[in-house]
């Protein structure tokens, strides 16, 4: 009997998005391949054409309602970036609160919700009580305090950013309002509150995460060159210039955001609606690059905050610079998560926030331009060109998942191989899998805004039918036998 | 009571304004709801029966046409959140294209199989299935969408919200002496003054309320995201000859001129171009 046989899981879950998995054994029973795909496609990038530049940015956080203040502030960036826009202190200010907010709501999002019941329940959990539901039954108190950490990032949105999801505060020219004096003192008491409990998040985190670290190493470390913006040496989110890593550490190219798509190209494959994204310079698949929390981690030497900056040279010393290991991204999203925490408590406690010279007139002009901040899941890039009467002639955006996604199908490729040998498949693979993907916080909303959406893993045998791996409790559940 | 949580096609955000609510989320997940599936928080992957199915997203793919009609099938109350599910939402603007189009454009090389069919369009969900409750927005408001549920799983039927926008905003309506419309970058807004009566065009008086008017309020205009109130549900080719009259009586600018400048934009009303396709039985089921 031949070994050659396919696994699907579809679809993956805890993760932003519908996707599917899919892996190919070879005549051996070994894997050949793996590939998360995504399945769903909108069509973003043709049907804004010909839109109005001040509708834009409003209109194109709706790629994706999870990091929808990400996507403004990108979009509100290039187009100052044609008009030749120049905006105030306070309004830049303003906008870095308001990134630190995306990051912290995501951030709180991916850790409580999504990742923390890998490391809180055993492997042998039941899959159906193996959510944050359950241990929100469990211990009430652990719910409480993600909703109260996450709570304060909404506030912050809604009150800086005048809505919850798809903020409209940021407009080309700088912030649409002043912020008040009261709002200011109130959300300063929030972000204190915020500090200590972010705090406690990430000791619970580090001390899951070091009790599972010996499996967790095992998931996989490709290595690949790393992109993320910095400034002196520092991680930045809202400035600042990009700086790609090789895999050894060293810096091999640094450009400023007006030249982004000078250096990064994309190409299809026709088994998934994600396009993948790489360094033009050193070509596919060399060129190949990761972007997000890690990536900021192994990019740059130092965090501006003083906690962040602790926990990032502990993470240096602990797992070397650049770190590889893709589980390392939970931890990394932690330092990320408490950076963004000091950082909004930081600017709030800046009497000048409340300045009103929040806006300046923007003098509307024909061209291209990009505009470049670091998203949640990296780096995330908005090119337009406008006409002479301000509509979307066409553009071209440059999406974390876009770059992540080859990292992510070869991570998932060595992954699988540590649970599939000679056609035997361990127990546990399926999650391991998935844990992989789920580390990579994929979005497939954005990554697929083109066209649809749907991320799914597959096991099939060589004709391409679906088999089940046996022996499995859980996995029996979703997969189906074949030959 | 047993609840899932479906997303179609969209971009997440109505879940994540449902995360949003803070202290009413921990209440109602404590008090009422036994969340059993939702592929974004739980590791079920198949659909179970349910009391109620919360369902984000439009219908894009084959596949989230098989997804509703199995949810629907195995739930007792379905209620349709955000506009993509009620009305198609932003991406039904990817309607004015053909599929193929989109696909020879971005997707030359792609003639595999593994990925669902698309649909020849965006559509609601109400194309497909019965909807017991719409709660449109984009997304809808937290407060909004945890009053509604509350009173689902009370039993009582759900406090609406039939008039428009202007009734919850603070701003006066004042008619005007105005030459030109202008466009949200172009001036500053008066604190007092109704948006339209400056010649913004704001879309507030033909858009359900129910949101609290956040976006009028700041200074921006209101887009639509909530659709028709109750008055217009069922008369979306009056909705543009509506907005021409609103916006020349608050701006004392010609209708004919009005009417020029909106033509020059087809973008104005991306939330309501489609709506004309979305099916509701009853306007009381519209939250």
């Amino acid at each position: 009997m031949s070994l050659k046989r396919e696994i699907t899981i579809s679809p993956t879950t805890r993760i932003e998005g519908h996707g599917k998995v899919t892996i190919t054994l070879n005549e051996g029973g070994n894997v050949s391949d793996a590939y998360f795909y995504a399945t769903e496609i909108r069509g973003f990038d043709y049907f804004l054409r010909g839109m109005d530049a001040e509708r834009l940015p409003f209109i194109i956080s709706r790629i994706c309602g999870v990091c929808s203040t990400a996507h403004v502030l990108a979009s509100v960036k290039a187009i100052e970036s044609i008009y030749g826009t120049e905006i105030t202190e306070t309004a830049r200010k303003l906008r870095e609160l308001l990134l630190m907010a995306q990051i912290i709501t995501n951030h709180s999002l991916v850790f409580f919700f999504l990742t923390l019941p890998d490391f809180w329940f055993s492997t042998e959990e039941n899959p159906s009580k193996r959510n944050m539901f359950q241990i929100m039954r469990e211990k009430p108190e652990v719910g409480k305090k993600a909703v109260t950490l996450r709570s304060f990032s909404v506030h912050l949105l809604g009150v800086v950013g005048k809505r919850e999801v798809h903020i409209l505060s940021a407009i080309p020219g700088g912030i649409i309002n002043p912020l008040k004096e009261h709002e200011r003192q109130s959300l300063l008491v929030q972000a204190q509150e915020a500090n200590e409990i972010v705090k406690e998040a990430f000791t619970l985190g580090k001390e899951l995460f070091e009790r599972n670290w010996g499996d967790f190493k095992k998931a996989g470390d490709y290595k690949t060159h790393y992109m993320a913006l910095t400034k002196d040496d520092a991680v930045e989110f809202y400035d600042g210039k990009i700086s790609v890593v090789n895999p050894e550490g060293q810096t091999v190219s640094e450009f400023s955001a007006d030249d982004y798509m000078e250096h990064v190209e994309e190409k299809t494959y026709e088994w998934t609606y994600a396009k993948f994204a790489y360094l033009k310079e050193l070509e596919w698949p060399n060129g190949i690059v990761q972007v997000g929390s890690t990536a900021r981690m192994n990019v740059n030497k130092k965090m501006t905050t003083g906690l962040a900056y602790k926990e990032l040279n502990e993470f240096k010393r602990k797992f070397g610079s650049p770190a590889h290991t893709t589980l390392l991204l939970d931890y990394a999203r932690l330092i990320d998560l408490l950076h963004a925490c000091e950082r909004a408590k930081e600017l709030l406690e800046d009497e000048n926030l409340t300045r009103t010279d929040t806006r300046v007139k923007v003098t509307p002009k024909a061209g291209t331009g990009v505009g470049v901040v670091e998203a949640p899941r990296g780096t995330l890039a908005h090119e337009y060109v406008l006409t002479s009467d301000g509509r979307l002639e066409s553009m071209k955006l440059i999406i974390p998942t876009q770059l992540n996604n080859a990292a992510i199908n070869l991570n998932l490729k060595d992954g699988a191989a540590e649970f599939i040998h000679k056609g035997k498949v361990k127990p546990g693979l399926l999650n391991r899998v998935e844990m992989i993907v789920r580390a990579y916080d994929p979005c497939i909303k954005c990554a697929t805004r083109q066209v649809n959406e749907d991320l799914t893993v597959e096991v099939r045998n060589s004709k391409g039918e679906l088999i089940r791996i046996p022996g499995s409790r859980l996995e029996s559940q979703w997969l189906e036998m074949g030959s | 009571m047993r609840v899932s949580i479906v997303s179609l096609t969209c971009c997440a955000g109505c879940v994540s304004s449902f995360l949003n609510a803070g202290d009413a989320l921990l209440d109602i997940l404590s008090e009422d709801f036994d969340i059993v599936y939702s592929p974004t928080f739980i590791d079920l992957k198949e659909v179970p029966e349910v009391d109620l199915a919360i369902v984000e997203g439009g219908i894009r793919t084959e596949e989230d046409e098989k997804l509703i009609k199995e949810v629907r099938a195995k739930s007792r109350i379905l209620v349709a959140l955000g506009i993509c599910a009620t009305h198609g939402g932003i991406t039904s603007l990817g309607n004015v294209l053909s599929l193929k189009t989109l696909l020879e454009k971005e997707y030359s090389q792609i003639a595999s199989t593994k990925l669902p069919e698309l649909k020849d369009m965006m559509y609601p969900i109400s194309n497909f299935v019965d909807v017991d409750y719409y709660i449109p927005g984009c997304p809808p408001m937290p407060f909004l969408i945890i009053h509604t549920l509350k009173s689902i799983v009370s039993g009582k039927p759900p406090i609406r919200h039939h008039s428009v926008v202007c009734t919850e905003c603070h701003r006066k309506i004042v008619p005007a002496k105005l030459d030109r419309l202008y466009g949200i970058y172009e001036k500053e807004a008066d604190h007092e003054l109704c948006m339209v009566s400056q010649g913004f065009v704001c879309l507030g008086s033909m858009t359900r309320e129910g949101c609290g008017a956040p976006c009028p309020r700041a200074g921006f205009i209101c887009f639509g995201c909530r659709g028709p109130p109750d008055s217009l549900l069922y008369r979306s080719r009056d909705m543009y000859a509506f907005l021409v009259k609103v916006m020349s009586a608050r701006t004392g600018i010609s209708e004919g001129t009005v009417k020029e400048e909106l033509y020059r934009n087809p973008f104005i009303f991306h939330t309501f171009v489609f709506s004309k396709l979305a099916r509701f039985q009853a306007r009381e089921r519209v939250i």
